[in-house]
């Protein structure tokens, strides 16, 4: 996994420079130049950490650093195989030599049942990550690769809607979901979601076109390509990178997303995962059970940790070129 | 042009009209089903005299002090510890960043338990250490359960900070250093002539989205002390969530909607007009 994850951060910080580059021109001494030159530059103090001794007291710190951000998560999976009896009493030693999957039955089965709910967060989810990716791989098209009349009007507005916050949108929003009879809908929920990550989306989409040469899409032109076709053949691979940038924090903001969730899912059979476990919380089925709650923070915790491991160069590129923008 | 309509369909329908239609709510007296009046500022003379409110206010503001400081120094040391392109960095940069991809809900539910009195690992661990007794109840006394979400926020936000400061300390010319080593500079004088300066522009930004993020805390205390004990850490947001779905005074939620995306409107300008200034 050590060195997996390293592989993976090299790879995310050479993807990072493109999408800065068009950011770049304007603001010269803005962050994303950096992530380039991560590799291959000359180290940052050349002397001062070249010994032997400093390199592995650097491992050493680095790792009491960082297992202080990791051993509590870790500590909770443990924690959600022991017996629900454990979890809520005090604490020992022996506490460790019956791990069980009590929990994870329990919670997946009977009366506090969150297979439904894993399933509405994971269609929430899924259908925020797709919606957001097309709408603003076709409003980055757009705006990046035809002038038309407007086309400032509209980039306009998107950056405005990046500056509201939704939590200060949130009681409009009710009455006007209420309206368009969207609440205690999964699919209002989503197509709220991706308002929500559009204005990033575009933004990144934007400038994923931007960077594409120009020469190819006059070719493509030339060739005799309508705009569809050739944004499916010819583009298609070059901007698969800021699809993935968009669709993943899509997908991990609808995963993680709580208050609206609570707000516009009223009914038990529709809440997403996060929204289920205040239930659990609260012990609305009975007694609280402590255990439940652990093994259902888990299994909301692993889609993150896989998918920002697995795709990470992709989220460290949105971050740094979203940062940019300010 | 067709191309754009899907996306400013959406944003104009979800985002747009919403803060316009707050805007409209907030002179009336709203009601979810039935007619409404128009009642001029009636909504923002009750806001300025809802002691509720301005408590939610006042303790946001509390808690956004309390935690920024220590996000950006955590935030700055992991920074300095991961820039480098030594073997590891890479690893120690993914380790601390996830807690932020985690998310603070999950991680409230998993400190709900931790925090229990005799059998939360908190607990346990604190009294062996001698700092606290194992039965130290903390989400039920206002002043620890502050302590603990401030604790689990900083915690989860540290890496955030890292990422957005790394990024610019890296866009800092290595020449930089060498020639400041050449003359004799200690690291920390490198650290203060050469980073901070250089680094203000990441800084602001950083501390910005910091602050963005504590005005706006709903989740943890929603979850954690559910606002309590009394209403002792109600957050503005929870304060309107109350007001507009407890108390279904659409109206009022709404002038406190429009108070609050003035506010973060005033942060994101003073950001904006901050960069912009650099610039020049």
């Amino acid at each position: 996994m050590t060195r997996a994850t390293a592989g993976a951060a090299g790879p995310a910080a050479r993807a990072s420079a493109p999408a800065a580059r068009p950011v770049r021109r304007r603001e010269p001494d803005s962050g994303a130049a950096g992530a380039r030159g991560e590799r291959g530059r000359p180290a940052r103090r050349p002397g001062a950490h070249r010994s032997r001794g400093a390199l592995i007291a650097y491992l050493v710190g680095g790792s009491l650093v960082s297992a202080v951000f990791v051993v509590p998560l870790a500590w909770e999976v443990v924690r959600s195989f022991q017996p629900e009896s454990v979890v809520t009493s005090a604490p020992s030693a022996g506490a460790f030599s019956h791990l069980t999957l009590a929990n994870y039955q329990a919670l997946l089965s009977g009366q506090d049942d969150i297979i439904r709910n894993v399933v509405n967060s994971l269609i929430v989810a899924a259908g925020t990550a797709v919606l957001t990716a097309a709408v603003a791989t076709l409003a980055g098209y757009g705006l990046a690769c035809f002038a038309f009349r407007g086309a400032g009007v509209v980039f306009g507005l998107v950056l405005l809607a990046f500056m509201v916050p939704f939590q200060a949108i949130l009681v409009p929003l009710f009455v006007e979901m209420h309206d368009l009879r969207l609440l205690n809908s999964l699919a209002g929920l989503a197509l709220f979601y991706t308002a929500f990550n559009l204005p990033f989306g575009v933004y990144v989409m934007r400038n994923s076109f931007l960077q594409v040469p120009r020469d190819i899409t006059d070719a493509a032109r030339v060739d005799g390509a309508s705009p569809m076709s050739a944004l499916v053949s010819v583009l298609r691979p070059l901007i698969l990178p800021g699809v993935a940038t968009t669709a993943l924090y899509a997908f991990l903001f609808a995963w993680t997303e709580f208050l609206a969730a609570l707000t516009f899912l009223t009914n038990d059979s529709l809440f997403t995962l996060p929204v289920a476990l205040i239930n659990v919380e609260a012990g609305t089925y009975g007694r609280i059970n402590y255990g439940l709650l652990l093994s259902g923070s888990v299994i909301a915790m692993i889609p993150c940790v896989v998918v920002y491991v697995a795709l990470q160069r992709y989220y460290v590129r949105g971050l740094i070129s979203g940062a940019l923008k300010g | 042009m067709i191309l754009v309509t899907p996306a400013v369909a959406v944003v104009s329908v979800f985002t747009l009209f919403p803060l316009a239609f707050g805007v409209y709510i907030s002179f009336t007296n709203w009601p979810l089903v039935g007619g409404y009046q128009f009642t001029g500022l009636a909504n923002y003379v009750s806001l300025i005299h809802d002691s509720a409110f301005l408590a939610s206010i006042l303790f946001t503001l509390e808690y956004t002090a309390i935690v920024t400081l220590p996000i950006l120094i955590v935030g700055y040391a992991l920074a300095v510890l991961v820039r480098s392109n030594r073997p590891g960095a890479a690893v120690f940069r993914t380790l601390a960043f996830i807690p932020f991809i985690v998310g603070l809900v999950t991680e409230s539910y998993m400190a709900v338990v931790e925090l229990q009195p005799t059998s939360g690992t908190v607990n346990l661990v604190l009294a062996k250490i001698g700092i606290v007794k194992s039965t130290t109840a903390w989400l039920v006394h206002t002043g620890l359960a502050i302590t603990a979400v401030c604790v689990l926020v900083v915690w989860f936000a540290s890496g955030l900070t890292m990422m957005l400061l790394m990024a610019g300390m890296q866009a800092i010319p290595a020449e930089l250093y060498e020639s400041a080593r050449v003359d004799g500079a200690s690291w920390w004088a490198a650290e203060r002539r050469i980073t901070l300066p250089l680094l203000r522009r990441s800084i602001a930004l950083s501390l910005i989205i910091s602050v963005i993020g504590s005005f706006l805390a709903f989740n943890q205390f929603y979850i954690m002390t559910q606002g309590g004990p009394g209403t002792s850490t109600t957050s503005v947001v929870m304060s309107i969530v109350n007001t507009g779905f407890s108390d279904f005074n659409i109206g009022l939620a709404s002038a406190m909607s429009v108070a609050l995306v003035i506010v973060v409107g005033l942060i994101t300008f003073g950001q904006y007009w901050f960069l912009q200034r650099e610039e020049r």
